[in-house]
């Protein structure tokens, strides 16, 4: 894997998950970060700390970002939300002690 | 899910983190605006998306939202009056460079404020319905830069002027041109509209109407055309390479309107070069090109139309009317046909096979054609000489093409009776000289004519084919049937139905003896086989192979008339012959006698007779010897008749009241079919009726129309209306 195709994001508490610039752009917001014209700081250094985000939330999101590659493009993608669910095989676990903060990271993701 | 998001509601009002600090907001926003000047000035590599995304959020979360905004108009406002200002201050060529380069530096800050600014954009301001930063940005650039009153007419009189000197052949910065036209366009259309296109549209109007006038007064009308299409063009091109596609229709109708429409009239009458000087000259490509152009312009084909209907008019009725062209009516068809040929090929090639077009060839040929009421003889003539040679060794498709050709130019004959008559006597002619040179052209001209005309028309012609194949079943069933005279002379007999063939009043001549006898077998078998029927001999029309043997013992075939036969076999007994014996012993007609004498003594190599004295006209008191020292090269020896091609002046007129009198019953009988299913119909509508009715076979004549209706009043068809004269009424 490439290091131009894959992006670090860093949780609150430090540490770094590498994953695909693809998966990563699932997030709008990301997905401005990354292309927006005129270089900013994460572009140019391929990674990206939010240190609003907790490890184990910011891990979750990343299992949805390759979860919603796989199979978003069966579900209808209008929704914002992490929830969104369907058919037993193509569920997306979550549990439930984490569903306030996933939303708000949702939110603030844009996803 | 709704549940859901009710409860992360109320938990977030209880875990909200209580903004205590006052001065948080007005933090917030200087990083922001810091980060906003950073972006002006090309120092974005050093801050964090992240930190300013997430700051924006919170101060729209926060409630921020605002402030965030109002603050964002000001920084902005407060960058793009010193790009104004910057602008303003380039000098001459670089103007346009400057504005560009802000101009793309500002969409692209533009661009990334937006991106941080998303969550304002998605959240905030749809709720509070202000416009979003993207557009809100290009809103002030164009209030504060475009609008400013130092820029708005430095602009357009900067970029007209550069589309000014492209049109006088300078190259120009197309790119910055496409940039800064995109930009207008950008900005809005009614900003391209109202900043530009109005002011290019008026300027290019004045522009063209001044190169117009130039032109035209010096250039011929091909030039011109090649000078327009080109300008055309070459604003086609501008359009595409940096205008909005929008204004190619606009500019095109200002040079349509400027080059061609105000032109158009001067160009189409201008002297050795217009309209008609192209059709003289065949230029396919200027006459392409002006149909391309004036197609563009309302009226423009109709005037090409009008004009090429005046000219074919024009050069066909001399044509018509030229009396050298009278004298041989295969050339003169010829001609016709040149003449359909070439404005066929040019409506073709040059103006697009255009239908109206087309149609207006049409109705010019038909004008002219029947101007001269011999055109149906003479086009009979022409198939006739195709017929009879024209067509030997042409492959047959070329035969179709001929005589398809030749039912053109008889679509547009007014009088086909004429033709039909004409028709019929040169078939005839053709049939018993057994001169056809192929059936099958024959037949499939007859085809032709009757998909063209009916059943009716044809009917006799038909017969006149069919009476030449019985005729050859009659001969063959004649010689099986008297063997004995296979060693004597042969007869040949066509037997023709009364009615179907022209007949002339037929004088019979005095045969010779040995075949007046032939004849008499002939009469008696014919009639023993069909009885009830009369037989006369039409020796005008026939064709006799003669062997004769000349002083140095040189044999020949003649091949001759029936008439030249019977002065030959006289000599068969007399060396000397007067012309008054001659007569006397053929009782042939003195017309047709001079002319078969004049054949046989007067025309060179085919002399047969001596005359004396040696002069040029058969006279009454002439003598006529056997020519002894007759040769020629071929063994058999062809003698025409001197014919008489074309009509003289008395045949013709006979010929007419022939084709009179046969249109009469003709008129009679469409006006008593119409009357029929009418019952009554005043005199003008049945008058158009009839000459409606009977226009495919010719035109009528009102008088004689009338005179008809008269005729048929007084044996009691119809009726005039007591009160109304001028309604008739069917008597059944």
């Amino acid at each position: 894997m490439r290091k131009e195709d894959t992006v670090k994001l860093i949780s609150a508490e430090g540490f770094e998950f590498v994953v695909d610039k693809e998966a990563a752009m699932v997030s709008q917001t990301i997905h401005n970060m990354l292309t927006s014209p005129g270089s900013f700081a994460e572009r140019q250094h391929g990674e990206v700390t939010f240190p609003e985000i907790s490890t184990t939330i910011l891990e979750k999101i990343c299992q949805y970002f390759y979860w919603h590659l796989q199979f978003a493009s069966s579900i209808d993608l209008n929704s914002e939300n992490l929830a969104v669910v369907s058919g037993k095989e193509t569920e997306f676990p979550i549990e439930p002690e984490l569903t306030l903060e996933l939303m708000m990271a949702a939110n603030y993701l844009h996803t | 899910m709704s549940n859901q998001r009710k409860r992360n509601f109320q938990i977030e009002a209880f875990k909200h983190r209580v903004v205590i600090d006052p001065k948080y907001a007005d933090k917030t926003w200087k990083i922001l605006e810091h980060a906003i000047h950073e972006i002006y000035n090309h120092n974005a590599s050093g801050l964090s998306f992240e930190e300013l995304y997430r700051n924006a959020y919170n101060m729209v979360l926060h409630k921020f939202g605002e402030k965030l905004y109002s603050g964002l108009v000001a920084t902005m406002t407060g960058h793009l009056k010193e790009i104004a200002k910057s602008v303003e201050a380039a000098q001459g060529g670089s103007f346009l460079e400057e504005l560009n380069r802000k101009w793309n530096d500002h969409n692209k800050a533009l661009q990334m404020i937006r991106d941080i600014l998303m969550y304002m954009d998605r959240t905030y301001i749809p709720s509070t319905q202000k416009t979003p930063v993207h557009e809100l940005g290009l809103n002030l650039w164009r209030e504060i830069v475009i609008y400013s009153n130092q820029i708005r007419n430095r602009l357009l009189n900067t970029l007209l002027e550069l589309v000014h000197s492209e049109r006088t052949g300078d190259v120009i910065d197309r790119g910055i041109m496409r940039n800064i036209t995109k930009m207008l366009v950008d900005l809005g259309p009614s900003v391209y509209v109202h900043e530009f296109e109005l002011h290019f549209l008026h300027v290019s109007a004045e522009f063209y109407r001044v190169e117009s006038q130039k032109f035209i007064e010096c250039c011929d009308c091909g030039d011109y055309l090649k000078k327009a299409e080109r300008r055309l063009n070459e604003e086609i091109d501008r359009v595409s390479h940096y205008l909005d596609p929008r204004t190619e229709k606009k500019i095109t109708n200002v040079v349509e309107k400027e080059m061609i429409e105000n032109h158009m009239l001067r160009l189409i009458h201008m002297e050795n070069s217009g309209l008609v000087h192209m059709f003289s000259d065949d230029k396919y490509d200027d006459l392409g090109r002006m149909y391309n152009l004036f197609r563009r312009v309302p009226d423009g084909l109709s005037k090409i139309r009008e004009v090429m209907t005046e000219h074919i008019k024009e050069t066909g009725k001399q044509l018509v009317n030229d009396p050298e062209r009278l004298k041989d009516p295969v050339e003169f068809v010829q001609r016709l046909l040149d003449e359909k040929d070439k404005y066929d090929k040019i409506i073709n090639f040059a103006f697009n096979n255009d239908k109206s077009f087309q149609n207006a060839l049409n109705s010019s040929f038909e004008y002219f054609i029947n101007l001269n009421p011999r055109s149906p003889e003479f086009i009979s003539l022409f198939v006739d000489d195709k017929l009879r040679k024209g067509l030997k060794g042409v492959s047959e498709d070329d035969v179709e093409v001929t005589l398809d050709k030749v039912m053109m130019l008889f679509r547009y004959l007014q009088e086909k009776d004429v033709f039909e008559k004409y028709y019929k006597q040169h078939l005839a002619k053709r049939l018993l000289s057994g001169k056809t040179v192929s059936d099958d052209a024959e037949r499939s001209l007859i085809v032709k004519l009757k998909t063209e005309c009916g059943y009716q028309f044809t009917s006799k012609l038909e017969g006149m084919f069919t009476d030449m194949k019985t005729s050859q079943d009659t001969m063959q069933g004649f010689y099986a049937s008297h063997p004995e005279l296979v060693d004597g002379p042969t007869l040949t007999v066509q037997v023709l139905t009364t009615g179907s063939w022209p007949t002339q009043s037929s004088v019979t001549c005095n045969l010779p003896a040995e075949m007046s006898a032939l004849c008499e077998k002939f009469r008696s078998y014919y009639l023993g086989t069909h009885t009830g029927r009369r037989l006369s001999w039409q020796t005008n029309m026939g064709t006799a192979d003669l062997k004769a043997t000349f002083g140095k013992g040189q044999k020949h075939e003649l091949n001759v008339s029936t008439y030249q036969m019977c002065v030959l076999m006289l000599f068969n007994n007399a060396d000397r012959l007067s012309y008054k014996e001659i007569e006397q012993a053929t009782e042939i007609p003195a017309s047709d006698l001079k002319r078969c004498l004049q054949s046989l003594a007067l025309v060179k190599g085919r002399n047969v007779l001596r005359k004396e004295p040696m002069s040029k006209d058969v006279g009454e008191d002439d003598a006529f010897f056997v020519n002894d020292k007759f040769s020629s090269k071929l063994y058999k020896v062809k003698i025409g008749t001197v014919v008489a091609q074309k009509e003289s002046e008395p045949e013709k007129q006979e010929t007419r009241q022939r084709v009179e009198e046969d249109r009469k019953p003709q008129i009679e009988a469409a006006i008593v079919r119409i009357m029929k299913s009418r019952k009554q119909l005043d005199h003008n509508n049945l008058i158009a009726e009839v000459t409606k009715q009977l226009q495919s076979r010719f035109l009528a004549n009102p008088t004689e129309v009338k005179k008809r209706i008269e005729s048929l009043i007084e044996r009691d068809f119809l009726e005039r209306d007591e009160n109304d004269r001028k309604l008739y009424r069917y008597l059944a």
